[in-house]
């Protein structure tokens, strides 16, 4: 059994997709989250991708190995839990803060 | 003529010329002639016949030769005496037939004889014949005369033989038999006594080639003696005949492998051996000869009985050998017996000296008081006087004994005119003798030479023995003679008395030997007269001899060499002074006169006693000194008499004159010099001096007056007035040095050593115990320092360096004490305790020294042996273990001799084990010379002291491994003594024991310990806790500490620590029963104080558990909650991560089992994230002299300095911080808990298993308190390590098992994460996003480390908790 996540996407405020993650990330289900990025970004063919974190308690280098071959496109949102980790691995130059 | 007739003619012819030849006639005649180029006897030559009709006429034994071939001819004499068995066939046949065997020897003789036509003789010649089976030894004396034909040419030859070999060998064998019984020393040892009997054996190696001597021995023999052989001649000897006392023939053979025999003086050894019994008087053989025969002579009846009188001769020599050893043995017994006694009695004796001392002086002081008074009073004095006198004179004589055997007699011989002084002794006795009614006869012409000898000991000899004479004679006389016998001079002593039986006389001379019922005077006696003056002879290197006949009298015969070649070279000292009787005699003649009738009370008005005044006159003129000795002597007084002032100073020096009457004129020293030097000197200033002058005159006499003379009288001066001065000088010297006299009595009576030193340290005075123990005398005074007693300081620098200091001490110090190492005159060394006052000359004012001593050689000895033996207690008592002990020991020993290295070896089978002080060598690392050394010392028995190599000395002891070889390696010259010795037998007696002991000890206290250990806590501690126990470290034992986890029901768990009253295996049992009690109780009531209410009632049924302290909680250990109940022990510490502290002081109440009113009281307490609890016994904080709560606090500190290490370092830093130096002495439990415990995890390497774990760890995180940030850092790194262990650890074979390890300490997270793969190293291009998970650790960790071992890879996180 995977560890427990799941997805909404929807359409955000400046017209980018939003896609929310709840729950954890890791080695075990990084390929859902990897299908997931993958829906939301042919789903909207060219524009940016919003990835909202902010609901995940728990990323690893397996999570976030989804996202780096997609920075062009990709911003994060995350809270004070998981900034710190991805200010480690470099990510917080496309990563908004939500307190 | 017919053959038959010419045969009848021939045997009438043969038959006339043998006619009268008897038997051998007969025989001759039948010999076949004319077979021999002799022909038929009737063609003979007259000359022929005629010599075979004497031939055979003759009775002498004879035997002839005639013709070409020398034929052979001989008569009855011969055959019989010598041709044996050779006879008839000889007869007739060439000389060289017959004579085959000797024909070399008499061949050469025959010839010279028929060349030369001289005769020829010889004289007992040995011939081996064979003429009775076998080669003879055989003697013959004989003549070859040549024989002449008719027409005179020589033809033959005549032997005229006598045959000897009876004579010769009975005699050889007479002078061995002879030989062995000459020896001239009558008694000699065993093992002399065989050697000297071999000694003649030997000169007899015809009859004994070898001779073998076996005395029987416990059980065996051994062979005590042998000749003809370097020792033992290997054949198995048949004992059993011999050993009944019966003789055996034992044939002999040389080829039977066991090494040739011995051949004597023969070419072939023998073919027999007679073994004979060394028979002993009614017992058993002392042992067997093994003789050796002489193969050339048959073992007949002479032979026989000569090898059993040889072999009797040593029977009896041995007999009497062992005889005399036993008398010996008894003799050195008694000798040893009576040097006891002597040495008993003179040790006694010199006890009595000074209460005589002080008997003697105010006895004769009230006589002069008193006994004019009442003659009643003095008569009693006078007993008392008389019988002190004889005590005193008893006490001196065991005195001079004792002197004699310890080698101190002094004796001072001087050349004297001895019948002149012996008749001077004799006359002392005159009187005595003739109030007894006896005869007193002394007959002493002037010898040619004079005598030396010491006039004191001289003395007691005649005194002695007159007064011997008039003890035992009571009708006749007494008659002493002085003559001279060649080179000696014969003084007898001869008595008409009783005289000694017989069977007396040979002791007459012994000690302490009294001859009972004898008729005396008087049975006073101790039995040592006649023995002090037979040793007094001897020590002039004379005789003394009794004779005695029953009823008729004893005639005593001193015989002294003239000369001085038999007395020792440096006790000869010149001619003195005329003789004088000095004041010996006196207790003798007092002695003598009571035995006679009226003899109880002599007669007042000539007392003997003291009055007789010691003067010395020094005077150059003869004359002038002759005159004086006359006048002075017809007065009473004793004079010695000197030449000039230097002998007069001398002789006052040494003789202590009552007054000196000196000339003022004399050469070398004159009187007023004299009078100078003596008043100089404080050992004669106080001796009156009259001066005599020729001058003179008012100046002179002020002169004589000014330089210190008592007196001064002008020649001429009438006799009458001379002796009034000096008797007016005496008295006044007397009263004056009355007290002067005293002094020296009593200090000459002193046990203790007596010396005087002026202020450089001179000795200028001395008292007799000084000489007995140093052996320096007062004749050597002035002793300058350095002192002649002082340990030599190349040989003795330690010695020497401590006499040095103490004579600082002696010469800067106004009194003091020490005690020092000095040597005697003959070199022995010996240790005096000396004290001393420095004390002011009341006549000059000069400072002195005054000070005594005493030989505690021995008790040096015992302090020494004491002491060492305390400081080796010591050490044993110190050591915790073997090895320990042994260590110290040798250390011990090592410093004690001041040796070089101190080695132990102990042989326990395999390679021996070494020990030593400082050297760290193996066995095989030691120097062979040690090695040997070790293992010589091994070999000896044990305890017994090895000291036979140079430079070291060993014993051998039990170790508790097996037998340990101990070699002390002295320093260089230093000696090993026999106090050495003594000391290093008993140390290394102590030491044995001491180990054995201390072995006990070692195997005692593991048992204990190991009990303990099995009997306290659980095996198994939950999570978060660490624990110690440490016995208390001297001496080392278990006690009743204890400490216990018990994990409940609901996840809680129960602690406790308590406290046994009490050490030892006994505190330990009552220890476990609490123990196991208390663990029931808690998993029944879980409630801290109910469980200690119930351990009360436990408590009050188990004897010994009664006051046990106990801390118990339950602590929940998800929250750190803690509710606490203490029965009398220390309160707990919780140390929290930011440096405070608290003490769970509440919930306190009394000890197990005492009476308390109100219940027990609990508390509640929550242990802090990440805060240490320590419980603990009082060992760990309670030290003497310091309140508990100092230990408490110093506890609490060392937990807030380990708040960063893990528990079990911090429970080690906790027991070692707290230690005192050396070490607990309580035994000490300690319990720590840090909540939380750490979070171990263990899961399969499936990614699915990550959600779970991560989750668990969150929760820990928590109760840990680490803030969020932290956490989710933890979280990450933790989680990459995780899913490296998944995806690299186990991507080829089936899912391995991860085990992660979180623990916390106040400032650190430490994280392990364990699988058991291996990682690859990481490679970005393949895998880009995956070497991340390193980076990220990294990022997030403090510190990160990857070990990667065979049995998997194991990850290390740590990281750092902000404030």
């Amino acid at each position: 059994m995977s560890t427990a996540l799941s997805f909404a996407t929807a359409p955000g405020e400046d017209g980018a997709t939003v896609l929310t993650a709840t729950g954890e990330i890791d080695m075990s289900n990084a390929s859902e989250f990897r299908a997931a990025l993958d829906g939301a970004l042919s789903a909207d063919g060219h524009g940016p991708v919003v990835v909202d974190l902010t609901g995940v308690g728990y990323i690893d280098s397996a999570g976030l190995a989804v996202l780096f071959p997609h920075l062009e496109r990709v911003r994060l949102i995350a809270g004070e839990l998981l900034f710190p980790v991805l200010t480690v691995v470099g990510l917080d130059d496309v990563t908004t803060l939500r307190t | 003529m017919t053959r038959g007739d010419f045969e009848a003619m021939s045997k009438a012819s043969a038959a006339e010329v043998f006619a009268g030849g008897g038997e051998v006639g007969h025989d001759l005649a039948a010999v076949r002639w004319e077979s021999t180029p002799l022909g038929s006897p009737d063609q003979w030559p007259q000359s022929l016949r005629t010599a075979v009709s004497i031939l055979l006429s003759s009775r002498f034994p004879m035997w002839m030769a005639w013709g070409p071939q020398l034929t052979f001819f001989c008569n009855a004499a011969y055959r019989r005496d010598t041709l044996g068995r050779k006879y008839p066939w000889a007869l007739g046949r060439p000389a060289s037939d017959v004579w085959a065997e000797i024909w070399p020897d008499i061949g050469p003789r025959i010839e010279t004889v028929l060349s030369t036509g001289q005769a020829t003789w010889d004289e007992a010649l040995l011939l081996f014949l064979e003429r009775s089976g076998y080669v003879e030894e055989t003697y013959h004396t004989f003549s070859y005369s040549p024989l002449r034909d008719d027409d005179g040419s020589t033809v033959g030859m005549l032997c005229v033989v006598s045959e000897e070999t009876d004579r010769v060998i009975g005699e050889r064998r007479m002078a061995t038999l002879r030989d062995l019984g000459s020896d001239p020393s009558a008694i000699r040892t065993e093992q002399q006594m065989l050697s000297f009997a071999a000694a003649q054996l030997r000169r007899n190696l015809r009859d004994l080639p070898f001779t073998l001597t076996y005395l029987f021995d416990g059980d065996g023999t051994r062979l005590a003696a042998s000749t003809g052989t370097d020792g033992e001649i290997a054949r198995a000897w048949p004992a059993e005949a011999v050993s009944r006392g019966e003789s055996e023939l034992v044939a002999l053979t040389s080829d039977d492998g066991e090494g040739p025999l011995p051949t004597g003086d023969w070419p072939e050894p023998p073919a027999q051996a007679l073994l004979v019994p060394l028979l002993q008087q009614g017992g058993s053989p002392y042992g067997f000869m093994v003789a050796g025969l002489n193969r050339y002579r048959a073992l007949d009846d002479g032979y026989r009985g000569f090898v059993e009188l040889a072999a009797g001769h040593v029977a009896a020599g041995i007999a009497s050998a062992r005889s005399y050893e036993a008398q010996q043995r008894r003799a050195e017994e008694l000798a040893e017996l009576d040097r006891a006694k002597t040495a008993f009695f003179s040790n006694i004796s010199h006890e009595f000296r000074t209460p005589l001392t002080l008997i003697m002086g105010p006895v004769e002081d009230l006589i002069d008081r008193w006994g004019g008074a009442d003659a009643g009073v003095r008569a009693e004095l006078e007993v008392i006087q008389r019988n002190a006198l004889r005590l005193g004179k008893l006490v001196n004589t065991l005195l001079d004994f004792s002197r004699i055997e310890a080698g101190r007699m002094q004796a001072r011989y001087e050349p004297v005119d001895l019948a002149a002084a012996t008749a001077e002794l004799a006359s002392v006795f005159q009187s005595a003798v003739e109030r007894a009614g006896l005869s007193f006869e002394v007959d002493a012409p002037p010898l040619p030479r004079p005598v030396h000898v010491d006039r004191a000991m001289w003395e007691k000899v005649i005194l002695n023995l007159l007064s011997n004479a008039l003890k035992f004679t009571f009708s006749g006389g007494v008659r002493v003679a002085v003559r001279a016998e060649g080179d000696t001079a014969v003084v007898t002593v001869a008595d008409t008395g009783v005289g000694v039986p017989e069977q007396e006389m040979p002791r007459l001379f012994e000690r302490f030997h009294r001859i009972e019922n004898a008729q005396s005077r008087s049975n006073e006696g101790s039995g040592i007269g006649l023995a002090l003056v037979k040793e007094l002879v001897e020590q002039h290197g004379g005789t003394i001899g009794a004779e005695s006949a029953l009823g008729r009298g004893t005639t005593f015969t001193i015989r002294l060499p003239f000369g001085t070649g038999h007395l020792p070279a440096d006790a000869l000292v010149p001619a003195g002074s005329a003789a004088t009787v000095s004041a010996t005699a006196d207790p003798y003649v007092q002695e003598a006169l009571r035995w006679l009738p009226g003899g109880e009370t002599p007669a007042p008005a000539q007392p003997v006693r003291t009055e007789r005044s010691r003067l010395l006159v020094a005077d150059d003129n003869a004359d002038m000194r002759d005159y004086l000795t006359r006048l002075l002597r017809a007065a009473g007084h004793a004079v010695r008499t000197v030449a000039d002032g230097q002998a007069a100073l001398e002789a006052a020096r040494a003789h202590h004159p009552d007054l000196i009457v000196s000339d003022v004129m004399m050469p070398r020293l004159d009187g007023l010099q004299l009078v100078a030097a003596l008043r100089a000197d404080p050992r004669t200033a106080g001796t009156p001096v009259l001066l005599l002058s020729a001058r003179a005159g008012q100046e002179s006499s002020i002169e004589g007056l000014e330089a210190g003379a008592d007196d001064y009288l002008v020649k001429p001066f009438s006799s009458a007035e001379l002796l009034a001065r000096v008797r007016a000088n005496v008295e006044l010297a007397r009263l004056r040095n009355h007290h002067a006299r005293w002094r020296t009595a009593l200090i000459d009576s002193l046990q203790e050593a007596f010396f005087v030193c002026d202020q450089d340290g001179t000795v200028i005075e001395i008292n007799s115990t000084f000489t007995d123990i140093l052996g320096y005398g007062p004749e050597g005074l002035p002793y300058a320092p350095v002192h002649p007693w002082w340990p030599d300081e190349a040989s003795d620098p330690d010695g020497h360096r401590l006499v040095t200091d103490a004579f600082a001490q002696l010469v800067e110090e106004s009194h003091g004490s020490y005690t020092i190492p000095v040597k005697h005159r003959d070199g022995h060394r010996l240790w005096a305790a000396a004290s001393f006052n420095q004390v002011e000359d009341p006549d000059t004012g000069r400072r002195v020294i005054v000070g005594t001593f005493r030989d505690v050689t021995a008790e040096h000895y015992a302090v020494q042996r004491e002491s060492a033996l305390a400081a080796l207690s010591v050490r044993l008592s110190q050591a915790e273990s073997l090895p320990g002990a042994l260590h110290g020991v040798l250390e011990e020993l090592r410093d004690l001799w001041k040796a070089n290295e101190v080695y132990a070896a102990v042989f326990a089978g395999g390679v021996p084990v070494v020990t030593a002080v400082d050297t760290a060598l193996r066995w095989e690392g030691l120097p062979e010379h040690l090695r040997e050394a070790l293992r010589a010392v091994r070999e000896k028995p044990l305890l017994t002291p090895v000291a036979e190599r140079p430079g070291g000395a060993g014993i051998a002891l039990e170790h508790p491994d097996g037998t340990m070889a101990l070699w002390v390696e002295l320093a260089e010259k230093r000696p090993f003594t026999e106090q050495d010795r003594t000391l290093l037998a008993l140390l290394a007696g102590h030491l044995g024991q001491g180990l054995q002991r201390i072995h006990q000890i070692d195997l005692q206290r593991e048992t204990a310990l190991a009990l303990q250990r099995a009997i306290l806590g659980p095996a198994q501690l939950p999570n978060g806790f660490a624990v110690r126990y440490a016995p208390a470290t001297r001496p080392l034992k278990v006690g009743g500490d204890w400490y216990d986890t018990v994990t409940l029901a609901d996840g809680r768990i129960g602690i406790v620590v308590g406290d046994c009253v009490g050490h030892g295996l006994q505190a330990a049992t009552v220890m476990g029963q609490l123990r196991s009690a208390c663990r029931a109780l808690l998993l029944q009531n879980t409630d801290a104080a109910q469980t200690l209410t119930a351990l009360d009632n436990f408590a009050a049924q188990l004897p010994g558990a009664t006051c046990a302290t106990v801390f118990c909680g339950i602590l929940d250990p998800d929250t750190g909650d803690l509710t606490y109940s203490s029965a009398g022990h220390p309160p707990a510490v919780v140390a929290h991560p930011d440096g405070t502290t608290d003490l769970l002081d509440q919930g306190r109440s009394r000890p197990l089992g005492v009476h308390t009113p109100a219940g027990r009281p609990e508390a509640h307490y929550t242990v802090p994230s990440r805060a240490t609890l320590l419980l603990y016994t009082d060992g760990l904080v309670e030290r003497r002299r310091q309140p508990l709560t100092t230990g408490i606090e110093r506890v609490a500190a060392a937990v807030q300095r380990g708040r960063g290490s893990s528990l079990e370092e911090l429970a080690t830093e906790v027991m070692a911080g707290m230690a005192p130096e050396t070490g607990y002495d309580d035994d000490v439990a300690l319990l720590l808990y840090r909540q939380p415990g750490p979070l171990e995890l263990e899961f399969e390497a499936e990614s699915t298993r990550l959600a779970p774990v991560r989750s668990a760890l969150r929760g820990w995180l928590a109760r840990a308190g680490i803030d969020t940030t932290t956490a989710q850092n933890v979280l990450v790194a933790a989680g990459e390590a995780c899913a490296n262990a998944i995806e690299h650890g186990h991507r080829h074979g089936p899912a391995g098992r991860i085990r992660l390890r979180a623990a916390a300490t106040a400032d650190y997270l430490r994280l392990t994460v364990a699988d058991s793969g291996r990682w690859k190293t990481p490679q970005p291009g393949a895998n880009p996003h995956r070497g991340r998970g390193l980076s990220l650790m990294r990022a997030l960790m403090t510190e990160v480390t990857v070990t990667t071992g065979a049995a998997g890879t194991v990850v290390g996180l740590q990281a750092r908790i902000p404030r």
